[in-house]
């Protein structure tokens, strides 16, 4: 199964690049909560499972994982409709299955399952291009999942399986004239969902993200003091441990949703600019893993894991800098979270294991 | 064919894709340059005022001694309550919890923080001043529960008067300077300065510095650490020329008679004030921890008007004590030997109209020592016309009566001795010269304040030199150099040195006064040759009086009893001024218990214990040392 020649085919560059961003994100997990407590080392040993699921994703051959991409999807799906009955509540909602010493999200590995059998199904059709019918099944795949994480209610992941349909869809020939209309329709439809889909606290979240000042002591605080955590770093960073808006706890959730902030008090912009280099690095490189993919199946995969990354990294470093709404979506690789790491590592596992078997048949 | 078609497809889209986030992390990255390079100043400055405060340290006012060491004023501990609006989500919820917390009326705590609203949010805003442990107690475990994060309880010093309502026109008190003072002496906002007495006068000496601790603090604004530390200055200790036994003696035996008024004594060799006193009085105590508006409106409205320092603002008609000067004055100028006799009827007549001396059948033929220890009118109407008012008001004024003594207190009053050119200013009109005599014998438009005359009584036991009255002779720098004695003030009085002969006259008559047949016999103390001179202040005049008929004013006289001891080279000189006593014979024993507290204490024996004569067919008075006067508190009990 594991051919030794294909070990000459890994990617150490990107495993390398993405080891880099793991450690980079436990030295701030350590500085902002305080030294090694219990949130440190959780992170180390999910790094470590990470790392196995790494392994175990990229040794068998991404190929016959598309053929039984179905049963993979509907033990997803399962995992989903447990949760929702099941599941652990904690802060409201219900996302976790307990499974004795750790929690396990299955929304985080809804990501992967979805890029894969959206690739499965788009890689192998056999027809040019994309046709409705394709898109609208896509649309299905994509919509069963997301509409069972957004009951529990994690809007933020589920929003992060919307990537990986465009990224695929994109990716297999989508028209571009779709991608305008679909810009159009979520202008006009912004407005709508505003006043109608969304919850009161998720309305007050982008009011004040809209004028943070209006309420600089509740709703904007966040985003106030995350400017200003991230703006006082300066150049040079005030210091490893040194900072003192995540130290002092004027930064809530440091370790998890702002990690970032913390990186840009405590490093500066010289760490930032070190962090965006990784992670763009890592994209670029994926990106060059989806050309050089054998296969469609392959190509389409790759871009659905990475659809879902780039999104929630991009988005979670902007809002680190106070420039969107704040928002329960973690920096995959650096945030702290069991489950995001574990699947994000897995999610690598799969672009590395195209990679390496673009030789094979 | 359509492999390579879709391989080319795929192959452009992954470049568009490539350039996609290529330009985004070029907009994060700028995004980042602007915040932390452009903008780095502004929210460097930010995340400072978010983590660091400065608090201000009290510094401790200078410590107050009596001229024997006694503590008169010294600071404790006391606990604030404040709120730090800074770190406040809901200041109304605050104000409710902590007037709840506390048991302060909640409409007190909320007009509290609506004066203060106008300063900066970092300043704490004190709501209870002094608070008690248990309020101390009932916040602190709030704030561990975070209910009441934006309040704090600070350690302040304050000031605390151990003699209570002793001396405390004299000392004066402190609280919050008022915006004038805030303008004139730089002061920072809430900062405690004296407002009366000495506290007042040597505010800038006792006050100190106050120290300041820059302290981070985390985002529910705990403390977690300082970064640096100045300590507060204490304020300079203080040593006043005061006695403190004498003051108490001089303040219990007011009580025990029953009298309200003001008593001073002076160390005739040097103006050194030994005893200062105003009664009633009120206890400062009440002011230092910020008094309620109901206590000061009480003091400001109370008719016996506890918060005029009566020895020094206070004016009053000095009656027969007026004599001395006009013996002086007659005596200097040569116009009478001591020996020149003038025979009393009980009566003359000048310009026209008779004048009685208050023994209707005279006193025959007296010299000067006999007409002082009398008291003899008709004697006094005859320097008086011989003299004119002039002369009269020079003297006065040589040897202190007139004007101000200059004494290191705020708001003494002037003392009027009338002249020729003092009614033409003041009324315009001419002098007549019959006037001269009822002023003779201390009627008239004279107007004096006991300082004053405590004064003239230096002067007269000195020989001469008219002495400025001063409360403070040492001062501690706190450099390590102990007590620097502070030089008496330049006396801007010209010596006066009268003739020998004067003098002893002087001393004998009013010896006599109080040692042979005199008014005073109630001041005698066996051994100590004491020497002094009893006064009536009319109240109003007799037609007056009939005129007034049943008002409710008091209208009984006032009793003045001015003294020196020893008779030769006297050490203490003074005067008690009794309210509403009648005769001056009854302030006499007040100022004997003090002379008798200062004897003792020179020569180190046991302080004289008060005995006060129940008086005959009277009822007791109600044991009015057992209550000294309170703030606000009933005062009737001392009306008779």
């Amino acid at each position: 199964m594991f051919e030794r020649r294909l070990y000459y085919h890994i990617d150490w560059l990107l495993i390398g690049a993405v080891l880099a961003l793991c450690a980079l994100g436990l030295a701030m997990i350590y500085s902002a909560t305080g030294g090694p407590t219990n949130v440190y080392w959780t992170q180390t040993y999910a790094i470590g499972l990470g790392l196995i699921a790494m392994l175990a994703c990229l040794s068998v051959d991404y190929r016959s994982l598309g053929d039984k991409s179905h049963l993979i999807y509907l033990a997803m799906i399962l995992a989903l409709v447990g949760v929702l009955f099941f599941g652990a509540v904690r802060g409201g909602s219900r996302r976790w299955i307990d499974l004795g010493p750790f929690n396990l999200q299955p929304s985080e590995f809804a990501k992967a399952t979805v890029a894969l059998v959206l690739a499965k199904m788009l890689g192998d059709s056999r027809r040019r291009g994309l046709t409705n019918n394709d898109l609208l099944f896509a649309g299905v795949l994509t919509a069963v999942p997301l509409l069972l994480i957004a009951r529990q209610p994690d809007l933020g992941t589920a929003v992060t399986l919307l990537p990986i349909l465009l990224g695929i869809t994109f990716a297999a020939g989508l028209p571009v004239r779709y991608l305008g209309i679909l810009a159009m329709v979520a202008v006009l439809a912004a407005p709508v969902a505003y006043q109608f889909g969304l919850q009161d606290y998720q309305r007050e979240r982008i009011a004040t993200f809209l004028d943070p000042e209006q309420d600089p002591r509740g709703a904007g605080y966040q985003q106030i003091q995350a400017r200003i955590t991230v703006g006082s770093g300066g150049v040079w960073g005030k210091g490893f441990m040194e900072g003192t808006q995540g130290q002092l706890r004027f930064l809530p959730v440091a370790h998890n949703d702002f990690i970032f902030s913390v990186l840009a008090e405590e490093q500066g912009f010289a760490g930032v600019i070190v962090a965006l280099g990784l992670y763009l690095f890592v994209i670029l490189r994926s990106i060059e893993a989806a050309r050089l993919a054998k296969d469609r199946l392959g190509a389409y995969l790759v871009l659905g894991v990475l659809a879902s990354f780039t999104f929630q990294v991009v988005y979670n470093i902007t809002m680190s800098a106070g420039l969107v709404p704040v928002k329960g979506l973690t920096l995959p690789l650096m945030s702290y979270g069991g489950s995001s790491m574990i699947a994000t590592l897995a999610g690598f596992g799969l672009i590395l294991n195209v990679r390496m078997r673009r030789f094979t048949n | 064919m359509a492999i390579a078609e879709d391989r080319r497809r795929l192959a452009t889209r992954l470049t568009w894709l490539r350039v996609a986030v290529m330009v985004v992390f070029g907009l994060l990255a700028g995004g980042f340059w602007f915040f932390q390079v452009v903008q780095h100043t502004k929210f460097q400055e930010m995340a400072e005022n978010n983590h660091q405060r400065t608090l201000s340290l009290r510094a401790p006012r200078g410590v107050i001694y009596d001229r024997t060491g006694q503590v008169l004023v010294e600071n404790r501990s006391a606990f604030n309550i404040s709120i730090v609006r800074e770190h406040t989500k809901d200041l109304d919820r605050t104000i409710t919890l902590l007037a709840e917390v506390t048991g302060v009326e909640e409409a007190r705590v909320r007009d509290v923080v609506d004066r203060h609203r106008r300063e900066p949010a970092y300043r704490p805003i004190v709501v209870v001043q002094d608070a008690t442990l248990a309020q101390v107690a009932a916040v602190t475990a709030r704030r561990l529960d975070f209910e009441l994060p934006d309040v704090v309880v600070q350690e302040v010093p304050t000031r605390e008067y151990p003699g209570r309502d002793l001396a405390a026109h004299l000392i004066g008190y402190v609280g919050e300077a008022s915006d004038q003072q805030l303008s004139d002496d730089s002061l920072a906002t809430g900062a405690i300065v004296g407002q009366s007495g000495l506290e007042r006068v040597y505010n800038r000496m006792l006050m100190g510095a106050d120290g300041a601790r820059r302290v981070v603090v985390n985002s529910v604004g705990r403390e977690i650490r300082t970064i640096e530390e100045l300590p507060p200055v204490e304020g300079r200790r203080v040593q006043l020329s005061l006695n403190h036994a004498m003051q108490r003696a001089a303040e219990d035996a007011f009580r025990a008679y029953g009298y309200w008024g003001a008593a001073v004594v002076l160390d005739p060799r040097t103006g050194d004030v030994l005893t200062l006193t105003s009664l009633p009085s009120y206890d400062p105590n009440a002011f230092a921890t910020g008094i309620d508006r109901a206590a000061w409106a009480a003091l400001n409205t109370d008719e016996l008007r506890p918060l005029q320092n009566r020895a020094i603002q206070g004016r009053y008609s000095p009656g027969s004590t007026f004599k001395i000067a006009v013996a002086a004055a007659a005596l200097e100028e040569g116009l009478v030997t001591p020996d020149h006799q003038i025979y009393c009827p009980g009566g003359a007549t000048f310009y026209g109209r008779f004048f009685k001396c208050h023994l209707a059948r005279g006193h025959g033929y007296v010299d000067m020592r006999h007409a002082l220890e009398k008291s003899c009118n008709v004697y006094f109407y005859t320097l008086g016309n011989m003299l004119g008012v002039d002369r009269l008001h020079e003297y006065a004024e040589r040897l202190g009566l007139a004007g101000k003594s200059g004494i290191d207190l705020p708001n003494e009053v002037e003392s009027i001795v009338p002249s020729t050119e003092w009614k033409r200013r003041r009324t315009g009109e001419k002098w007549y010269a019959g006037e001269t005599i009822s002023v003779a014998i201390g009627q008239g438009q004279l107007s004096v304040t006991p300082m004053s005359m405590a004064v003239m009584m230096a002067t007269v036991a000195n020989g001469g030199t008219r002495v400025v009255p001063r409360l403070v002779t040492a001062i501690d720098e706190g450099k390590g150099e102990g007590w620097q004695p502070m030089p008496p003030p330049a006396s801007p009085f010209p010596p006066m040195l009268m003739k020998p002969t004067t003098v002893s006259a002087l001393h004998d008559g009013l010896w006599m006064a109080v040692n042979e047949a005199g008014t005073a016999g109630r001041a005698r103390i066996a051994g100590r040759d004491v020497a002094g001179k009893t006064g009536t202040a009319q109240v109003i005049s007799n037609q007056g009086k009939a005129r007034a008929g049943a008002s409710s004013r008091d209208l009984r006289d006032h009793g003045w009893f001015v003294f020196f001891a020893p008779k030769d080279n006297p050490e203490v000189a003074g005067v008690v001024f009794a309210e509403h006593s009648e005769h001056g014979y009854l302030a006499a024993p007040i100022a004997k218990h003090v002379m008798e507290t200062y004897f003792a204490q020179r020569d180190g024996l046991p302080l004289p214990e008060l005995k006060v004569p129940a008086p005959a067919g009277a009822a007791p008075v109600p044991a009015p040392a057992a209550a000294p006067v309170r703030v606000a508190a009933n005062t009737a009990a001392f009306e008779r």
